[in-house]
């Protein structure tokens, strides 16, 4: 019997399993206590484990980053909830000064096995609360990120991420958060023991010869359903799942553009300066220049979100965009 | 001066221009977290009619009432929050951002954003040797915020003409004040900074504004910063959407009862500045007058897709990588 589990409810069983089996996993951020996350991805968690482990913080985002380094420093684990990744323009300094570089500054002696849990993505929301930003924290040596797509990698990626000895950038979909397992044509089935997917692995959600479709997070539901339309149109498109930026799993890539020689990368983060041209470098670096026939990027082109969500739909990937972009790229071959 | 019966009139336009923003979300015409101020329109209406066009005003993620009592033009309002392109920003901003540089109104859909950037303003003012004030409205949940603490210091060590207005609500979102915050008030904090603090009933239009106008006065006259701090508390969920369950019954029935727009007309009535008749007559037009709003707001087209790249740069036509 499938469990119709929403996203946050897998995250939560993650955060569950690990806080019952690790004492010094601890909670800490916006409403993630008594209310449970405004996404209901820490529901429950303070009422099994105490106000302390699972601490309702005041709107100080600095304080709370920082505070999760000192808590490292001192032998716990914590998971520190941002409430959307756009606030980390509040509190960027702890993560990016201390959180990712402590490790490296001292030689390997201190360890910072912290999980900043947050979420980004586009759901009409404008320019302040709209963002994905996973380019910019893996951009930063020393963070892990992790993007998952679906309930199953929801669950497992939080097991390994606060198993992580290394700093996690844990973010959530926003879109997804609430979408529940029967939505969803891939991962739907989530176990309820404890199983960690490993960070750092792709998956192919779907073989195919014709294209490479790069994808993570937000856009892999909607680049499916586009591979299965052109399927009917003669075009096999191959789907990969990034399920983390870093570390950045080239190997299933290269593999798969190998054989395709044509690649399409969808990211609903910004174009420029990314992801996307990470991969794109990537492969060429690896397959050489002449490996490629065909490449194509679906980003947002460099303008911050809209507001209006006739405005929002017109920059962020979608279905018919991603639609568009693997037809001109049948057609063009 | 603002009389007493006008401030009352604002509050009704402001009770019904967020009444008039609710029926966009089952419609799916405004998207996102939309946050309305409803309970709390004493506190904007005590700022009404104090500040000149010349003053800034720095609001938050729920920010409709201090747009209205900073005059900003409440049809263009309405077309932003309901994503047209005759909005305020052309359908660019949304409901949390809303702007009008002409009146030198700003809002921010992070919280504990607004103080540093009214500081900007009242220095803004000094530099100019204008005597401007900048006012920040704030919530009890953005005082916690480092950038609270900083700026209060610097608006507090430069004698700044910065007047500070928490709208003390008691929640933000799900996490109480009294859970938060070292100090039982924000209003003790003051002294802190050198500012002075002052508390007040938020739901007492009239003690608000006194409040304000004196912190104003004192702000104009080179006497630095003050808090104004007005309890109140609002009456529908953080956001429209938001489950709410963190607040009991019990609780949220009790402070319906002390519905600000009713206290107000309870007490023109009892003063005898007005009677039951001309205030429910008045409501009314009001009532329709933002209903034809609404209705002409909703004929208006929606952003053409096309422009979704502009105004990234000033020059947007411009590649400017
Ligand atoms: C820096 C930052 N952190 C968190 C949030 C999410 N958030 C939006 S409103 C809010 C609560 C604000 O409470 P308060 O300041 O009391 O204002 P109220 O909503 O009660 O009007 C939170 C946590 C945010 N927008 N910005």
């Amino acid at each position: 019997m499938r469990r119709n589990l929403n996203v946050s409810q897998c995250v939560a069983e993650a955060l569950r399993l690990e806080m019952a089996r690790d004492p010094s996993v601890v909670v800490l951020g916006e409403d993630v206590g008594r209310h449970g996350g405004v996404f209901g991805a820490t529901r429950g968690l303070q009422k099994t484990f105490g106000a302390d482990r699972v601490l309702d913080t005041p709107i100080s985002e600095t304080a709370i980053t920082g505070m999760a380094v000192g808590l490292a420093l001192d032998g716990f684990r914590p998971v520190a909830e941002l409430m959307f990744v756009d606030f980390i323009g509040v509190c960027l300094d702890q993560v990016f000064n201390a959180i990712a570089k402590n490790h490296y500054m001292t030689g390997g002696r201190v360890r910072m096995p912290i999980v900043i849990k947050t979420a980004g993505g586009c759901i009409g929301s404008g320019a302040q609360h709209s963002q994905c930003l996973w380019g910019l924290f893996a951009h930063l040596p020393g963070l892990k990120v992790v993007t998952p797509s679906n309930p199953y990698d929801a669950k497992g990626l939080m097991a390994s991420a606060v198993e992580s000895d290394d700093p996690v950038v844990y973010i959530e979909h926003k879109g997804l958060l609430l979408t529940r397992a029967e939505d969803f044509t891939f991962g739907a089935d989530v176990p309820e023991e404890r199983y960690t997917v490993p960070i750092g692995a792709a998956c192919v959600v779907r073989p195919g010869d014709d294209v490479s479709l790069v994808t993570l997070s937000g856009t892999v539901l909607p680049s499916l359903a586009a591979a299965e339309q052109m399927a009917s149109r003669g075009t096999s498109v191959e789907v990969i799942d990034l399920r983390s930026v870093v570390p950045l799993d080239i190997a299933t890539i290269i593999a798969s553009v190998a054989r395709t020689g044509r690649l399409l990368i969808v990211d609903e983060d910004y174009l420029s300066f990314g992801l996307s041209g990470e991969i794109v470098t990537r492969v060429i670096e690896e397959l050489g220049p002449n490996a490629l026939r065909q490449v194509r990027r679906l980003a947002v082109p460099d303008v911050p979100i809209p507001g209006a969500l006739s405005l929002e739909r017109a920059v962020v990937p979608n279905l018919a965009s991603i639609l568009m972009a693997l037809e001109q790229m049948s057609n063009a071959s | 001066m603002t009389t007493l019966p006008e401030r009352y009139a604002y509050m009704v336009w402001m009770r019904e221009f967020e009444l008039a923003c609710l029926e966009g979300v089952p419609t799916h015409e405004v998207h996102g977290e939309l946050h309305l101020g409803i309970g709390q329109e004493a506190i904007a209406a005590g700022i009404a009619g104090v500040l000149r066009a010349d003053d800034a005003l720095v609001s938050t993620h729920r920010n409709h009432l201090h747009a209205i009592a900073k005059g900003v033009d409440m049809r263009a309002m309405l077309a932003e929050i309901f994503e047209r392109s005759t909005g305020l920003c052309g359908g660019f901003g949304g409901h949390m951002h809303l702007f009008d540089p002409s009146l030198k109104f700003s809002a921010t859909g992070i919280v504990g954003a607004g103080l540093p950037v009214a500081v900007g303003h009242a220095y803004a003012a000094r530099l100019r040797g204008s005597d401007a004030v900048a006012v920040a409205v704030v919530g009890d949940g953005a005082v916690n915020s480092g950038g609270f603490h900083e700026s209060m210091n610097m608006a507090g060590a430069m004698r700044l003409p910065v007047i500070v207005v928490v709208e003390n609500n008691e929640w933000a979102i799900s996490v109480p004040f009294h859970l938060t915050s070292a100090t039982d008030t924000v209003a003790e904090r003051a002294s802190a900074w050198g500012a002075v603090g002052v508390r007040v009933d938020g739901n007492d239009v009239v003690a608000v504004a006194s409040a304000f106008q004196d912190a104003v006065a004192r702000a104009r006259s080179g006497q630095g910063p003050s808090i104004v701090e007005a309890t109140c508390y609002r009456f529908r969920g953080h956001f429209e959407g938001d489950s709410d369950l963190y607040r009991t019954e019990q609780e949220k029935e009790a402070h319906r009862a002390q519905d600000p727009l009713l206290i107000t007309h309870r007490r023109l009535v009892a003063s005898g500045l007005s009677t039951d008749e001309v205030l429910s007559k008045q409501y009314a037009e009001i009532r329709a007058a933002v209903q034809d709003l609404l209705a002409s707001v909703r004929a208006d087209p929606l952003p053409d897709a096309s422009t979704a790249r502009d105004h990234v740069f000033v020059a947007s036509t411009l590649e400017a990588r």
